[in-house]
C-alpha cells in the first residue's frame, strides 16, 4: 500500500479548489469574501458576488396558470414561487353563527355605507371581523415539492413550512391588503309588497321603502403557493408571488338567484372585477453574518453592552468589521448566520408619499442594534421601488 | 377532522362558483374546442433542465396550449378555460444513502411521488396526495424502473418528486356534469410526467440504459368523423377536451434505442377501430404503436434538453 502511494511522480497538492473549501470551511470562505486582505485591494463581496445590500435578480410573472382566477410565478434568483389564487363561495347558510351575530349589524352597516363612505375606521373594524373572522383568505405554502433535498415530498408539512404559511396569513391580515367589500356578495330583495300594494295607496309605498340589502355570500380565497425550487429566503419569494397572484386575480359577478336559491355567477370575463388591494407592502429579509464563527454559541453570558461598543469602535478603527448585514441571503448564507430581520415596507400614494413600516422581525440574535434596523428600512425602502417596478411589468 | 398543520377555510366549507350560463345551454356543443392538429400530429414540448440547483436533477416541461386556449388566452372573453395544457416540474434528489433502519437493498431504492398542485385542476385538489395521485407514483415508478441501471447503487435510494402545476382536463368542461367515464387526463399526465422524470434523472447523471419517454394515442369516436361507419379513429397525443368521447386510450413507456416498452397502460375497449383498409392490425395492436409513435416523437424533445444539460455542465467545469 505505502509503495504504491510513494510511487506518484507528484504530491498530493495541499490547496483546494474553491468549490470544495466551501464546503469544508464554509464559515471562512464566507468570510474571506466578505474581508478580504487589504494588499490584494478587492472589494468586500459576498460568497455569490453580491455586495452585501443587494439583492437577487428578481422576475416575476402574472397569469400564466389556466385553472386559477390569478396566478403569479416569481423568481428570486434561484428559488422560485408559485401562486395560485382559486376563489370559492362561502354561503352564509353555511356560517354557523351568522344568522345570530350578523343579522342585527347588516342594517346599521348598511345605514352607515349609505349615509357616508368616509367612517373609515368603523369600516376597518368590520373588515377585520369579516375577513379574520369568517377565514375568507386561506394561505398555505407548500415545501414538499422536492425543491430542496432536506424535505421529504409526502410528508406532512415541515415547521418551516407551517411558520411560512402562518406568517403570510398574519401579513395578509395585518396589512388588511383585501377589502372586505370586494368578497361580499350582496342581494337585494325585490320590494314585493310595495308592487302589491303600489296600485291601492300610492302615497304610503314611499314610506316603505326596500327592504334592506343583505348579504348572502362571500368569497373565500385560497391562496396556495407552491415553492418550487428553494435557494434562502423562501418568505420574500412566497409573499411576492402572493402579492403579483393577487393583483392578477379577477372575480366574476356573483348574484343570488331567487329561484334556483343559489350563487350564480357571470362567466364573461368583462363583468368580472379585479381585486382592489390596499397599498403594495413589499418584505425584504436580511441576515446578520458574524466574523467570530462562535458568536452564535457563547451568547449565554450577557455582554457587557459598554464594553462591547468600545472594543467594537476600535476594530472598526482598524478596519476590521466584526459583522455583516446581508440582504436576501440564498441557502448558503442563511446556514451560517443565527439572526434574521424581517422588514415589510410600503409607501403611500403609490412611492410619491413617505415609507411606511408594515411588519418589523428580527430574531435568533441580538447583534442587530436600533441603527442597524433603520438603516434596513432604508434598503427595504429602496427594495420597494425595484420591487414595483418589477410587479407592474408583469 | 381538520387539518391542524395547514391553514383551512371556513368549518361550513366552501362551493365552487357555478356560471349561468352553463345552466342555461346544457349542450353549449358550439363552444366545444376542435382538435386542429392532423391525427398523427404531435403537440409541441417545453422541456429544459436544471432549472432547480439544489436538487441532484431537475427538469420542467410544458405542452403546447391547444389552439383554442391560444385563442382564449390572447382575447379572453370567458372565465372559463376551454382546456388547459400540463405543466410540470419534476425534481431527483439521490443517490444517497437509505436511512438506518431501511431494509439491506441491493439495487437503487426508487420512490416516485406525484402531486398535483390545489390548482392544478378544474376542481380544487386538496393537499393530500389522494388514490389518484398516488397510482401515477406507481405508474411512474415502473416506468423510470425499467429504464434505470439499479445495481450500479447499492444501498441508496432515489427520490423522484413531480409536481403537476397544472394538469389536462378529464373531458370537455361542458360534458363534465353528465359523464362518468374514465379520468383521461390523467393519461396525459403520466406521458409528461414520465419524460420530465427521465430528462431529470439523466440531469442528476444517473446510468440509464435509454432515454424512456412517454406517449399517448387514443381511439376517439366523434360526430363529426369521416369515416360512414362511426368506428372510433386513432389519434396521437390526444386533448381530452377536444373529444366528444374518447373509447379506448393507451399510454405507454418506451426506450427506442432498444425498441422496449417498460410501461404500458391501457384503458377502455380498443376492439373497434377505424383503420387503413389495407392495415391488419387490431385496433389493440394500432392503439399501442400509435402511443410508441407519440413517444418516439417525445424523444427527440428529450434527448435535445439532456444534451443541452450536458453542454451546461461542460461549460461550467
Amino acid at each position: 500500500m505505502a509503495s504504491t502511494t510513494a510511487s506518484h511522480a507528484t504530491p498530493p497538492s495541499l490547496s483546494l479548489p474553491p468549490s470544495q473549501f466551501a464546503r469544508l470551511q464554509p464559515h471562512a470562505y464566507l468570510l474571506a469574501h466578505l474581508s478580504p486582505p487589504a494588499a490584494s485591494n478587492q472589494p468586500s463581496l459576498r460568497a455569490n458576488g453580491r455586495a452585501a445590500s443587494q439583492f437577487r435578480v428578481t422576475s416575476a410573472n402574472a397569469g400564466s396558470l389556466t385553472h386559477t382566477n390569478g396566478s403569479a410565478v416569481v423568481r428570486i434568483g434561484d428559488t422560485a414561487a408559485v401562486c395560485g389564487v382559486r376563489a370559492e363561495i362561502l354561503n352564509t347558510e353555511d356560517i354557523a353563527s351568522w344568522s345570530v351575530s350578523h343579522a342585527s349589524d347588516e342594517q346599521t352597516d348598511d345605514k352607515k355605507s349609505k349615509s357616508e363612505e368616509g367612517d373609515t375606521d368603523s369600516q376597518d373594524k368590520e373588515d377585520r371581523a369579516h375577513i379574520q373572522d369568517l377565514n375568507l383568505l386561506v394561505p398555505n405554502l407548500s415545501l414538499s415539492t422536492g425543491c430542496a433535498p432536506g424535505f421529504t415530498p409526502g410528508a406532512a408539512p415541515s415547521a418551516l413550512a407551517q411558520s411560512l404559511s402562518h406568517q403570510l396569513l398574519s401579513l395578509l391580515h395585518s396589512t388588511r391588503l383585501v377589502q372586505a367589500d370586494d368578497l361580499r356578495i350582496w342581494y337585494q330583495p325585490p320590494n314585493l309588497e310595495a308592487e302589491a300594494l303600489g296600485e291601492q295607496m300610492d302615497v304610503d309605498s314611499e314610506e316603505s321603502g326596500n327592504p334592506a340589502r343583505e348579504i348572502k355570500a362571500f368569497w373565500v380565497l385560497y391562496i396556495d403557493v407552491m415553492i418550487i425550487s428553494l435557494a434562502g429566503n423562501p418568505f420574500d419569494a412566497a409573499w411576492a408571488s402572493v402579492l403579483a397572484a393577487l393583483r392578477d386575480t379577477k372575480l366574476p359577478k356573483a348574484w343570488w338567484d331567487d329561484d334556483n336559491e343559489t350563487i350564480l355567477c357571470s362567466d364573461d370575463i368583462a363583468d368580472a372585477k379585479k381585486l382592489s388591494l390596499r397599498g403594495l407592502p413589499i418584505a425584504s429579509s436580511f441576515c446578520s453574518f458574524e466574523a467570530d464563527a462562535a458568536a452564535g454559541w457563547r451568547s449565554v453570558i450577557i455582554p457587557d453592552a459598554e464594553e462591547q461598543k468600545a472594543q467594537e469602535q476600535k476594530q472598526k478603527k482598524q478596519g476590521m468589521q466584526q459583522r455583516w448585514v446581508l440582504a436576501d441571503p440564498d441557502g448558503y448564507e442563511e446556514g451560517l448566520s443565527q439572526e434574521r430581520a424581517c422588514v415589510v415596507v410600503d409607501k403611500e400614494n403609490d412611492g410619491k408619499a413617505k415609507t411606511v413600516i408594515v411588519k418589523m422581525e428580527k430574531h435568533g440574535g441580538w447583534a442587530l442594534d436600533g441603527d442597524d434596523m433603520r438603516q434596513l428600512v432604508d434598503v427595504s425602502a429602496q427594495r420597494w421601488d425595484e420591487m414595483k417596478r418589477i410587479l407592474d411589468q408583469c | 377532522m381538520a387539518d391542524r398543520r395547514r391553514i383551512n377555510g371556513p368549518p361550513g366549507g366552501t362551493r365552487p362558483p357555478v356560471f349561468a350560463s352553463v345552466q342555461q345551454s346544457s349542450t353549449g356543443a358550439a363552444d366545444r374546442a376542435r382538435r386542429q392538429r392532423q391525427p398523427a400530429e404531435l403537440r409541441k414540448i417545453f422541456l429544459k433542465t436544471g432549472l432547480i440547483p439544489t436538487a441532484s436533477g431537475s427538469s420542467y416541461l410544458e405542452f403546447e396550449p391547444s389552439a383554442s386556449l391560444a385563442a382564449a388566452r390572447s382575447n379572453p372573453k370567458s372565465l372559463i378555460p376551454p382546456s388547459s395544457a400540463l405543466k410540470l416540474a419534476c425534481t431527483v434528489h439521490g443517490p444517497k444513502p437509505l436511512p438506518r433502519s431501511a431494509a439491506f437493498s441491493p439495487n437503487l431504492v426508487l420512490t416516485t411521488h406525484v402531486k398535483y398542485a390545489p390548482f392544478a385542476a378544474r376542481k380544487r385538489k386538496g393537499h393530500i396526495r389522494d388514490a389518484s395521485e398516488r397510482d401515477l407514483g406507481v405508474h411512474l415508478e415502473t416506468a423510470i424502473r425499467g429504464a434505470i441501471v439499479a445495481e450500479r447503487w447499492p444501498k441508496s435510494g432515489l427520490d423522484i418528486t413531480i409536481t403537476v402545476i397544472e394538469a389536462e382536463d378529464d373531458r370537455w368542461w361542458g360534458d363534465a356534469p353528465n359523464s362518468h367515464d374514465a379520468s383521461w387526463g390523467m393519461m396525459n399526465v403520466l406521458a409528461g410526467c414520465i419524460t420530465a422524470a427521465s430528462a431529470a434523472i439523466a440531469d442528476a447523471r444517473i446510468d440509464c440504459l435509454d432515454l424512456v419517454s412517454g406517449g399517448v394515442a387514443a381511439l376517439v369516436a366523434d360526430d363529426e368523423s369521416p369515416s360512414s361507419t362511426g368506428a372510433p379513429r386513432l389519434m396521437l397525443d390526444m386533448d381530452p377536451a377536444e373529444h366528444q368521447s374518447i373509447v379506448s386510450a393507451c399510454v405507454v413507456a418506451y426506450m427506442p434505442a432498444r425498441d422496449e416498452i417498460t410501461e404500458l397502460w391501457l384503458k377502455g375497449d380498443s376492439s373497434r377501430a377505424a383503420l387503413e383498409k389495407d392495415d391488419e392490425r387490431t385496433g389493440h395492436e394500432a392503439l399501442v404503436d400509435g402511443a410508441v409513435d407519440a413517444a418516439r416523437g417525445a424523444n427527440t424533445v428529450l434527448a435535445e434538453a439532456v444534451k443541452e444539460s450536458m453542454e451546461r455542465s461542460i461549460a461550467q467545469v
